[in-house]
């Protein structure tokens, strides 16, 4: 029998295996540092780095149901909505304390984080609720559940008189800088890269490709299935909480049927169960109204004209997916992740999951 | 666990047992009062020709169905309610009568699945105890993989070296990193069962297992099939088509037609049964050829 000589995974081992773990927050943190001082400067740029880094939590974290388990969840936006009202209120409520022992604007961003992880625990109790009864639905059922899910977390927000009904919130602290964002962004990315890596991960993929193959093989399809509902969930509550503090007001509007569609939107364009995948289409699509309105100014139409690129940007989504899903089904990557695309003089990881 | 440890301790006890097991879909019977039992190193056949419950036996066995009378038995453990997954964790291990690869995984990437199923031990008992220390030992598992602690990618080699063992035992080695879905048909074949013992049964159930396959490459199957009972130490039951197959493996075959149990016996003894000949060619058969062979 031959045994080609394959390369072998000790090949990434000049970095030791203790600190192979925790070497990306090293990296991340002073390159994220370097980012927040490059990009202080303009207040659009940071708004809309901000949006971007958001959409890339939310598509990155849908990717791991819709893509990786398969699963379709179109109730993205709701999970978000818990995140935000929730971390929201908390900040609302802790806006004039602070922690002592540390300076001002220290002690406010502990508090924020603090309601950050308040914010992504609730989404993901949510996760858990609506996944269990429902993960054992399939396809189109959970689609469904999912889509309902979502409209009940906007209309009780809209309902309720401590999440300031249909006005919504105002006046939340504007705690969110690109560095808290893209720390949550690459924190997102680490997590679902690894779990991809990882047997849970595989145990994902086994469950999207044949779930009756996964079960006979010994994966508990139901349990996996709920534990990535709720990891994804989590995120998408971690995503609003972030949004919540650099938007001037969350209202019920932010977070309805739309947004969840964009959202899956940008999945289905990287490519269902490409992280990468999701991360370019997030950039994208958050990209491309602000590109189609530049380009209308360029070309000296009404200023009105380019105000309601916003009004067609769905249309246009939607025209997007039709000829994607013509041309290439499979989406931007497919399941594969950016470097398995590039051109081939890059040197490129091997093929497999890890 | 005890319960293997149990069963490594008298080789011959029964890993398998069906005990008068019972299906009905509706008004259907698909299955009436089946009964049969695999211990260590038993290769048994089951056959019939076609809708006689022959997959419905082995959906029952491995509990993707209830059944509605009757008890499976699976390493000593009553396993009726139990989903799939965890029979598979007691040591029952299938392929699929319609292979059921994760297609867009690589070859290595399937068994890995497999393997990694039985990787953590997890208890089997259905206690508050078992379940409370299952959930930790997930906890933990997922904990590792996220922060990929040395512990976790020592684990994840050893997986990887398991999976590349069992490649080479069914001469796949070379597909390794391909697509599952890009395998040629004998390969998927034989693909599947490597997934199958990726999870270290100690039953093996082989849904026709030659289906599609050329003379010749039955012939190699037998041989496998042999083998692979001999070297990981199973018992291995053979639903097939192919009656030469089966007679040239099996030391025990039972016939099923229309959910039951017509014939149980050794090969000669089941071919020249009157009642099985009735089923595979119809009474019309032996009323001009005057009776059995």
């Amino acid at each position: 029998m031959e045994t080609p000589a394959l390369p072998v995974p000790e090949a990434r081992s000049a970095i030791p295996p203790a600190l192979r773990g925790i070497l990306p927050v090293l990296v991340a943190l002073p390159v994220l540092a370097l980012f927040q001082w490059v990009t202080n400067e303009s207040p659009f740029a940071v708004y809309l780095l901000s949006v971007m880094g958001v959409n890339i939590i939310l598509a990155v974290s849908l990717n791991i149901v819709n893509g990786m388990t398969g699963q379709f969840s179109i109730g993205h936006a709701g999970f978000m909505a818990v995140g935000a009202y929730i971390s929201g209120v908390m900040s609302l409520n802790l806006k004039e304390v602070a922690l002592s022992f540390l300076p001002v604007a220290a002690s406010d961003q502990v508090l924020f984080t603090l309601a950050l992880l308040v914010g992504g625990l609730a989404a993901a109790a949510c996760g858990f609720l609506v996944g269990l009864p429902s993960l054992r639905l399939r396809g189109d059922y959970l689609a469904i559940v999912t889509l309902g899910f979502g409209e009940i977390i906007r209309v009780v927000v809209q309902n309720t008189d401590a999440f300031g009904r249909a006005l919504g919130l105002s006046g939340i602290p504007q705690y969110s800088s690109p560095y808290m964002i893209y720390f949550w962004v690459f924190l997102t990315v680490l997590v679902a890269r690894r779990i991809a890596g990882s047997s849970h991960g595989r145990s994902l993929w086994a469950i999207r490709e044949d779930e009756v193959a996964a079960e006979a093989m010994g994966v508990d399809t139901t349990g996996y299935k709920v534990r990535s509902f709720v990891i994804s969930s989590f995120f998408a509550g971690i995503a609003g909480g972030l949004f919540a503090h650099f938007v001037p007001i969350i209202n019920p509007g932010s977070f309805t049927f739309v947004k969840s569609m964009e959202i899956v939107v940008m999945v289905v364009l990287g490519g269902l169960g490409s992280t990468t995948g999701a991360i370019v289409a997030a950039i994208f699509l958050t990209l491309l109204p602000e590109g189609l309105r530049s380009a209308f100014n360029l070309l000296g139409t009404e200023s009105t004209l380019a105000q309601k690129v916003d009004q067609i940007r769905m249309p246009i989504y939607g025209l997007l997916l039709v000829v994607l899903m013509l041309s290439r089904p499979q989406g931007l990557f497919g399941t594969r992740e950016l470097w398995d695309v590039l051109p081939r003089w890059i040197p490129r990881r091997r093929r497999g999951l890890s | 666990m005890s319960a293997a440890v149990q069963a490594n301790q008298d080789s011959r006890a029964p890993l398998l047992q069906a005990d008068g097991v019972s299906i009905q879909f509706g008004g259907l019977k698909a299955l009436t009062d089946f009964s049969l039992t695999v211990r260590q190193g038993d290769l048994l056949g089951l056959i019939g020709p076609n809708g006689a419950g022959k997959s419905t036996a082995f959906n029952v066995l491995t509990g993707v169905y209830q059944p509605s009378q009757g008890e499976v038995r699976v390493a000593g453990q009553r396993v009726n309610g139990r989903k799939p997954h965890q029979i598979n964790h007691l040591g029952l291990a299938r392929t699929f009568q319609n292979i059921r690869l994760f297609r867009a995984l690589t070859a290595l990437d399937n068994v890995k699945v497999a393997c990694r199923a039985q990787g953590a031990l997890h208890p089997t008992g259905m206690g508050v105890s078992a379940k409370l220390s299952n959930a930790l030992v997930n906890y933990r598992d997922w904990w590792r993989a996220l922060m990929l602690t040395p512990h976790f990618q020592a684990e994840e080699r050893e997986l990887t070296r398991q999976a590349e063992h069992l490649l080479e035992v069914m001469g796949l080695s070379h597909r390794r990193d391909e697509e599952a879905r890009n395998l040629p048909y004998g390969e998927q074949r034989r693909l599947e069962i490597a997934r199958a013992l990726g999870t270290r049964p100690r039953v093996l159930l082989l849904d026709e297992p030659a289906a599609g396959m050329n003379t010749r490459e039955k012939a190699d199957l037998m041989v496998l099939i042999r083998k692979l009972r001999d070297d990981f130490k199973l018992g291995v039951l053979v639903i097939e088509h192919d009656m030469k197959l089966v007679m040239g493996i099996c030391e025990h075959i039972t016939v099923l037609d229309h959910g039951e149990t017509i014939s149980r016996g050794a090969p000669a003894e089941v071919r020249g049964d009157r009642k099985v000949i009735e089923a595979y060619l119809g009474d019309s058969y032996l009323e001009s050829h005057g009776g059995a062979a």
